[in-house]
């Protein structure tokens, strides 16, 4: 059965569309004439609510990452920067790209901000970018003092490097120029990524919508399990505030992955029309496991186990797709390559989301997967839903076929059993002839014979005996079965031979030599027999010929025979015509039965010449 | 002096049969039989040399007459006298060891002139009974069990007067074609039937073999 999706018709330009508007979103980086602030001095917080100056701070170059600098300490850090504000003019304002997870801002010892929890479960305010103004009042000119207190988690704490503790370089400049980049990472790292979420919901739903409650459209709803778990990956973006400590959540943001993978691992399976109930029952198992494992770890393991569970997740998912790719190619699927390509894609950025998770990758890179996959997934859905939608017709296609291919079966089977008919009821009419033969033989042929041989007039001896010979043929030309014309032309040869020899007449016989392949029915032998038969008789008896010609030929798929004699020729009646007698009617009557004609010819002097012209194609059924 | 049988039913034609085989055999001794069973009895019993046979007779086929002639007494030339002029009358007759036939309802010269010939050793052949003669032999070579069945087949000479006769052509033309008397050609149909009643007794007893090595 035929699939034929949504990038059949024109692959290469969406594709083209596609890839354009993945590379042209991480667009250029907008100029930054603000300054940015690499080195800070940081100490760990005391809870003194300002940077603690007794402890001895230590230098640390921005952007911080916790993963690194201290990796198993996860107590809130204080860091001091310095700016000079002098050659700012206007508003300036402080930005943050990147603070995680919960910044404390205070300028020259003024607290300028302070939002949510920085206890555990801090609020996760990881993605969001941190802009704000920073007042002239609070400004000295000259050096300003600039603290922030880093409440995060450590590494090995968190599944993912996006939530572990880190400091992005502050930038401090003109309002304008950074609020305009903070609308641009703000859209990069919350609009798009949500509304990617909403799409990839709405491709779930248009994908259940269209999927039946057959066997054959489970890939779909596994598919649409897959744009639905996915999109809860990508809303973990902007869910910050959960009521529960960060192992609790941590450990239910780590059920999502098994799930999404399971749902994709099935989905690639089902759509290559493959099936596995111990892989199915696998993947199950391993969506417990994952949470189960995470929780015997404890929360001081959760990345090294939630890591190695997701190197795990992605080589299946991998793995599902090569094998996808490689059962679609040997059954050399129309969707091949659209779905190689999306595949292409959705594996390059599964790899990449697995390197942010682990290892973090700087922006753009850390972006993409939130807005290709989505898309990927997009295009993937319309596919299938197209596929769903043109199914009907390949299968109205199907059921036409098998409808003519019914009905051909019907035809045929009643042109057989017409056949069978017809023969039946030939055999019985052949049978039947067969038994009128048998009794005119018996009955009137014995009685013609008797005749025949014990009448002592001569003339009713010799009509008896015609009357037998005709009677003969008739009985041939019942029951007798179709003769070849060379065995015909020898049947007569011999009788008409035979008979002018007998009486002292010259005779010249020409027939074709070649081979002919014609028949003549039955009735069409008979009564040419009789034709020849009465003409012969008239030469014998009234003509006084001494030569007699016989002509026999085959041309334009008639059957021509002239027989020429010198005699006397036939007298002419009254009114100029030919006589009657001599049974030249009978001649013509008998040839016009056969679809043919016999014309006379004759004159004192001239003799007489008969031609009879018979058709053989039509001739050639059994009559 | 000729021992002459004559198996015919109807008694008008039987008579009338008689007084013709009595003018062509003044010093023949006739025997008259009207069914098949008497004919055999009179087989059984006396050495014919000639029998004059019909076909359509109330208890049977004469030509289980001429079969038993032909196993019995193989120098009885056996003549078929029928009404039936078609090959697939006489055929059987001829397989069966038949020397010729004659039409009943023919005009007694003409009947007495076939029956002068036939005893000077000429057999009638008509065009249709040639061709069925050659069907058979032809279907002939291609035996079934080759070892078995003794291979008779028709010399070349016997094929050309064959096809000839086929063809429709009189023994004097074929003489005159083949350069051959008219005495010659019909020694060649007289060779024509007797093998034509070996193979067919041949394939006859073979059958009758097969039959009997199944029922055993």
């Amino acid at each position: 059965m035929a699939r034929y999706g949504f990038f059949d018709r024109w692959p290469r330009p969406a594709l083209a569309a596609l890839l354009w508007l993945a590379l042209a979103t991480p667009a250029a980086q907008a100029q930054a004439q603000p300054q940015a602030l690499l080195e800070a001095l940081a100490a760990d917080d005391t809870g003194q609510g300002h940077f603690p100056v007794e402890s001895t701070p230590r230098a640390v170059s921005l952007p911080d990452d916790w993963a690194r600098s201290r990796p198993f300490v996860n107590t809130p850090l204080w860091y001091r920067l310095h700016f000079d504000a002098a050659d700012q003019a206007g508003l300036i304002g402080l930005y943050l790209e990147h603070a995680c997870a919960n910044v404390e801002v205070q300028l020259n010892g003024q607290r300028l901000h302070a939002a949510g929890r920085t206890i555990d479960p801090i609020s996760l305010d990881c993605q969001r970018p941190l802009l704000l103004p920073l007042p002239a009042a609070l400004l000295q000119a000259g050096n300003n003092t600039l603290d922030l207190r880093l409440s995060g988690y450590a590494l090995r704490q968190v599944a993912s490097h996006q939530r572990a503790g880190a400091l992005a370089a502050p930038l401090i400049g003109d309002y304008a120029a950074l609020a305009a980049r903070d609308d641009r990472d703000r859209l990069l790292a919350v609009t798009l990524p949500t509304v990617a979420s909403a799409l990839l919901l709405l491709t779930a739903l248009l994908v259940l919508v269209v999927a039946r409650s057959s066997r054959r459209d489970s890939h779909l709803l596994y598919f649409a399990g897959l744009a639905t778990g996915w999109a809860l990956v990508t809303a973990r973006l902007w869910w910050h505030e959960l009521p529960l400590s960060n192992f609790d959540s941590e450990l239910l943001l780590a059920c999502l992955p098994p799930l999404v993978a399971l749902a994709a691992v099935q989905f690639l399976i089902h759509y290559a029309g493959w099936r596995s109930r111990p892989i199915e029952v696998a993947l199950y198992a391993q969506c417990v496991a994952v949470p189960g494992s995470l929780l015997l770890a404890g929360p001081l393991r959760v990345h090294m186990t939630a890591s190695s569970w997701y190197v795990l997740l992605v080589l299946q998912v991998l793995t599902a797709m090569v094998f996808y790719l490689w059962t679609t190619w040997r059954t050399r699927r129309r969707d091949f390559w659209v779905m190689a390509v999306l595949l292409g894609v959705c594996a390059v950025m599964v790899a990449l989301e697995l390197a942010t998770q682990q290892i973090g990758l700087p922006s753009p890179w850390q972006h993409l997967p939130q807005l290709l996959m989505p898309l990927a997934f997009v295009a993937m859905g319309l596919h299938l839903v197209q596929q769903q939608v043109n199914e009907p017709l390949s299968g109205e296609a199907d059921r036409l076929a098998l409808g003519d291919r019914a009905r051909e079966a019907g035809v045929a089977m009643e042109k057989s059993y017409a056949e069978m008919v017809e023969l039946r009821v030939e055999q019985v009419t052949r049978q039947e002839r067969k038994r009128i033969a048998g009794d005119l033989h018996d009955d009137l042929g014995a009685k013609l014979l008797t005749i025949v041989h014990t009448s002592d007039s001569e003339r009713i001896s010799t009509l008896a005996r015609e009357a037998l010979e005709e009677m003969r043929l008739s009985v041939r030309g019942l029951t007798g079965k179709s003769v070849k014309l060379i065995d015909a032309l020898g049947d007569w040869r011999a009788e008409v031979v035979g008979r002018l020899s007998q009486t002292g007449v010259e005779s010249e016989w020409s027939a074709p030599t070649d081979e002919l392949t014609q028949s003549l029915s039955a009735r069409a032998y008979v009564q040419t027999t009789r034709i020849l038969r009465e003409a012969v008789s008239n030469i014998i008896k009234h003509s006084g010929a001494s030569r007699c010609s016989i002509r026999c030929l085959v041309s334009n798929g008639d059957f021509q025979l002239a027989i020429q004699d010198n005699g006397r020729g036939i007298p002419l009646e009254l009114d100029g015509r030919l006589d009657r007698g001599h049974g030249m009617a009978s001649m013509k009557h008998r040839a016009k039965q056969l679809q043919g004609q016999c014309l006379v010819e004759s004159g004192p002097g001239y003799g007489t010449v008969i031609r009879l012209t018979l058709p053989l194609e039509q001739q050639a059924n059994p009559a | 002096m000729k021992t002459i049988l004559l198996l015919e039913d109807l008694p008008e034609i039987r008579a009338w049969l008689k007084t013709l085989v009595m003018q062509v055999f003044p010093d023949g001794q006739i025997s008259e039989a009207a069914r098949v069973h008497d004919a055999i009895e009179l087989a059984s019993a006396i050495k014919f040399d000639l029998a004059l046979v019909d076909l359509g007779l109330p208890d049977g086929s004469g030509v289980r007459v001429v079969e038993k002639l032909r196993d019995t007494q193989s120098d009885c030339q056996s003549v078929v006298v029928t009404i039936h002029d078609d090959d697939e009358h006489l055929f059987p007759a001829l397989q069966a060891g038949a020397f010729g036939y004659i039409l009943k309802e023919q005009a007694r010269e003409l009947i007495i002139e076939q029956l002068q010939r036939m005893a000077q050793g000429e057999p009638p052949l008509s065009p249709s009974i040639a061709r069925r003669v050659i069907a058979y032999f032809a279907a002939q070579t291609k035996p079934k069990q080759p070892d078995l069945l003794p291979h008779v087949s028709l010399t070349e000479r016997e094929s050309e007067v064959l096809l000839r006769v086929a063809k429709g052509y009189t023994l004097p033309e074929i003489g005159v074609q083949l350069g051959l008397s008219r005495h010659t050609i019909a020694d060649y149909v007289k060779q024509i039937y007797r093998k034509l009643n070996v193979s067919s007794r041949a394939e006859a007893a073979l059958e009758a073999q097969r039959l009997g090595l199944f029922r055993r």
